[in-house]
């Protein structure tokens, strides 16, 4: 192959290698910012079971099928499930997690106004799952 | 060559996130997942369609260009054949 030049195909690696990696960089970091939970972020337990979820705040207080939280807080939801796999999701704040049964997984958000909006099972789960709703109301902070 | 799209490249994908390293950190200062997850979507859609419309542009061209009527083709000389 003499005189064959083939640093065009070389050039067309380095390329596809690099995007592939800034590609994957770019994910990693969008991943790891989301995923770190501020220290100060207030737990709410979340339960899900056919066909309704449940919430337990820090001090304890339990709301069914609503969920009441305030602008400028961080929560931190950690979702689970009494019977089958449901699916947490607060479609508006792009809050998406899997509810597993014998299983706790965690995601967090803060809200940025206060306004009612809708939580939903994103998970097929029986017969009931198209109305396994919820509503959340953002409010103005009590203090 | 080769270096220098690496460094490019490098340069741009250290410096965000250098700079968003510490983001969120702030008491009483939150991410916004919303904003997160649009931009990397935004990124990525850039990417993907500049990527599609440089790999269709080369096919097209190619077929333009070494398509058997233009004038200026080489055909292979193929062994045992006059043309």
């Amino acid at each position: 192959m003499g005189g064959h030049s083939n640093w065009p195909e070389w050039v067309y690696v380095g390329i596809v290698i690099a995007l592939m990696t800034w590609v994957g960089a770019e994910a990693w970091e969008a991943e790891r910012l989301i995923e770190h939970v501020p220290e100060d972020a207030e737990v709410i337990k979340v339960v899900g079971q056919q066909w309704f979820w449940t919430f337990e705040h820090e001090d304890g207080t339990t709301e069914i099928g609503e969920l009441h939280v305030e602008v400028g807080k961080a929560y931190k939801f950690e979702i689970t499930a009494t019977d089958v796999n449901h699916s947490f999701n607060i479609h508006d704040y792009v809050v998406l997690l899997d509810a597993i049964p014998g299983r706790v997984n965690t995601v967090w958000f803060a809200p940025t106004e206060p306004g009612v909006h809708d939580i939903q099972c994103r998970e097929y789960c029986g017969l009931i799952h198209y109305n396994m709703r919820g509503t959340l109301y953002v409010e103005e902070p009590s203090a | 060559m080769l270096p220098w799209v690496f460094l490019v490249v490098s340069a741009a994908m250290i410096l965000p996130a250098a700079a968003a390293f510490a983001a969120g950190d702030e008491p009483g200062e939150y991410l916004d997942r919303r904003v997160v997850i649009w931009n990397l979507f935004f990124k990525m859609m850039t990417v993907a369609f500049t990527v599609g419309a440089v790999v269709s542009g080369t096919i097209i061209w190619l077929i333009w260009r070494f398509r058997e009527s233009n004038p200026k083709a080489k055909p292979t000389p193929y062994e045992g054949t006059d043309w």
